[in-house]
């Protein structure tokens, strides 16, 4: 039976389709701007590690993170940081240090976690830190915190 | 207590109760439409309604015309109503076809308040609002169509029966005019608008987190509108300010709501219990779930370990392979039941209002994938507090 029909990309004939811009309202930053800003975090987050408040350090990396199309390089930095936080933090205080984050926060940084776990090897990444992260995470936020990040086309 | 019954082993697709609740109309996840009879504490088939070809997505019975509608897959919708068959004298259920006009399955339908007009949401970036053509004998549909980018997965009609709320995959709820000039007097202004030919719209809104808009639901009065995405969240729309509340919840996301009254929304999902919300303009919270973990359930349902734990995070597979892990077990220990501590025990996929008392719905029903029906007191609402102690991982 002739069954190559089923690999028809059927939308590719639809005039109406449903574009990869219209799922999410898109960054108003300029990729430039955006990538000058994780610099500047980059810093600040260096600042607040040397005085020991790593909650203020991941809301600071956290907070308006960068997402969508061309700031790649503001993404890496981004993650880059991220992991420098999540590595230095001892694993008894991790707990605390997610409770006093907002949801946003928490949603983000899930988001983080799973990226830096699609990336094995790269950076800073060690799979036994973002698995600690992730297991308290969930304690504190819920699978509901997992579903988001699935679910949330602004993809970091 | 909550009334319990069982429907089948196949998942309960959809449920609408007549306006007596002595009959029942289920889908079992198929094409035929079944109504029920209740003998004792038991539904029993007595009709089959089957026209459509494929799997019925939706049925809603319009209590005061006694009237019945389902939508499928097969993108037809039919309207049946109680006829003295000619030939024998008994009551038959005569099927109407309706002229949806979509090309992509019907995914959801409701009656308007004044049950001259229904809603018929659908794959096809479309809604068909659908009313009587009494010079053909026939029903037809008039689409909404912009500026709908997705499939349509729920609506819900505003009392005045002329707005309809509508929630889409393209992760937003929106509010439209559904008038036809046919059918409707002019309606009087509301707080979503004044003037109002079809396909005005009058609010659009966003889940927090990108997800599909499962379930809308206008509040009582009609002027607060309700929506659950599938990023765990449930919004709440005072279309005035607009203030606009977002809770986020820590579980699985929800998919099914209805307003019990203009303070509290009873909604449930792929977390197997109803979540009761209750708020007001000022604000909204979650306020409990009428599934009390607690209580003493049939002896089979508790499961070994006896903890008043609710979420599978502690269950099943799960259990199993930390069991293989921390203790070198390999069998499965007493606790590894795959029963969960609620009384339904897969997703709930619809709740609707089963009695009214006092200030508003007094019960609600619900049916989901595990083929079960259950009707709940709304006033029986448990707080959260043990099941956020046992949803942690060890």
């Amino acid at each position: 039976m002739e069954v190559n029909f089923r690999k028809i990309n059927v939308d590719q004939y639809d005039e109406d389709v449903i574009q990869e811009s219209e799922l999410y309202e898109a960054d108003p930053r300029e990729p430039a701007e955006v990538l000058e800003e994780a610099k500047q975090r980059q810093v600040a987050v260096r600042g607040l590690l040397s005085k020991n408040d790593i909650a203020g350090a991941l809301t600071t990396i956290l907070d308006n993170a960068p997402y969508g199309p061309n700031v790649e390089s503001a993404k890496e930095i981004t993650l880059q940081t991220l992991l420098t936080i999540l590595n230095s933090t001892k694993s008894t205080e991790i707990s605390v240090i997610i409770k006093s984050l907002s949801m946003d926060t928490q949603d983000t940084l899930m988001k983080y976690i799973y990226k830096g776990m699609g990336m094995p090897g790269w950076g800073d990444v060690s799979g036994s830190v973002l698995l600690g992260w992730h297991e308290k995470l969930t304690e504190v936020a819920g699978v509901g915190c997992i579903v988001r990040t699935m679910t949330d086309r602004r993809i970091v | 207590m909550p009334e319990i019954f069982s429907l089948g082993q196949t998942p309960v697709t959809c449920h609408s109760f007549n306006a007596d609740r002595t009959q029942l109309a289920v889908s079992l996840n198929n094409n035929e439409a079944l109504i029920m009879n209740k003998q004792g504490n038991e539904w029993v088939p007595s009709i089959t309604l089957s026209e459509h070809d494929k799997l019925i997505t939706s049925i809603d019975w319009a209590p005061n015309s006694n009237r019945i509608v389902t939508c499928s897959q097969d993108r037809n919708a039919y309207v049946w109503q109680e006829q003295t068959d000619p030939e024998t004298g008994g009551l038959v259920w005569k099927p109407t076809l309706v002229l949806l006009r979509i090309n992509r399955a019907a995914t959801h339908v409701r009656w308007s308040p004044k049950e001259d007009k229904f809603a018929v949401a659908s794959g096809a970036r479309a809604i068909a609002v659908c009313s009587f053509d009494a010079e053909n004998n026939w029903w037809v549909s008039k689409l909404l169509k912009k500026p709908i980018r997705s499939t349509v997965l729920a609506v819900d009609w505003h009392p005045n029966n002329v707005l309809l709320a509508a929630g889409s995959a393209d992760m937003k709820a929106r509010v439209f005019s559904a008038y036809i000039k046919e059918v409707d007097e002019r309606p009087s202004p509301t707080v979503w608008g004044s003037k109002l030919p079809f396909n005005t719209i009058c609010g659009e809104y966003t889940t927090p987190a990108g997800g599909w808009v499962h379930a809308v639901g206008f509040s009582p009065s009609g002027d607060v509108l309700a929506f659950a995405g599938h990023d765990s969240s449930i919004s709440i729309v005072y279309p005035g300010g607009p203030v606009l509340h977002t809770i986020r919840m820590q579980t699985l996301p929800l998919i099914t709501l209805t307003w019990t009254a203009e303070d509290s929304i009873v909604a449930a999902g792929h977390d197997c219990r109803p979540l009761v919300f209750a708020g007001s303009e000022a604000g909204w919270r979650e306020a409990g779930t009428l599934d009390d973990p607690s209580a003493a359930k049939s002896p089979d349902s508790r499961f070994g370990g006896g903890s008043p734990t609710v979420g599978r995070l502690k269950t099943g597979a799960f259990a199993t392979f930390r069991d293989a892990d921390t203790r070198g077990q390999s069998s499965a220990s007493p606790v590894t039941d795959t029963k969960l501590t609620t009384i339904h025990q897969n997703t709930i996929t619809s709740v609707r209002p089963y009695a009214y008392g006092g200030a508003g719905v007094s019960q609600v029903s619900t049916s989901g994938v595990d083929g079960t029906l259950v009707v709940w007191d709304v006033n029986a609402v448990v707080a959260l507090t043990s099941r956020l102690g046992g949803s942690h991982l060890r």
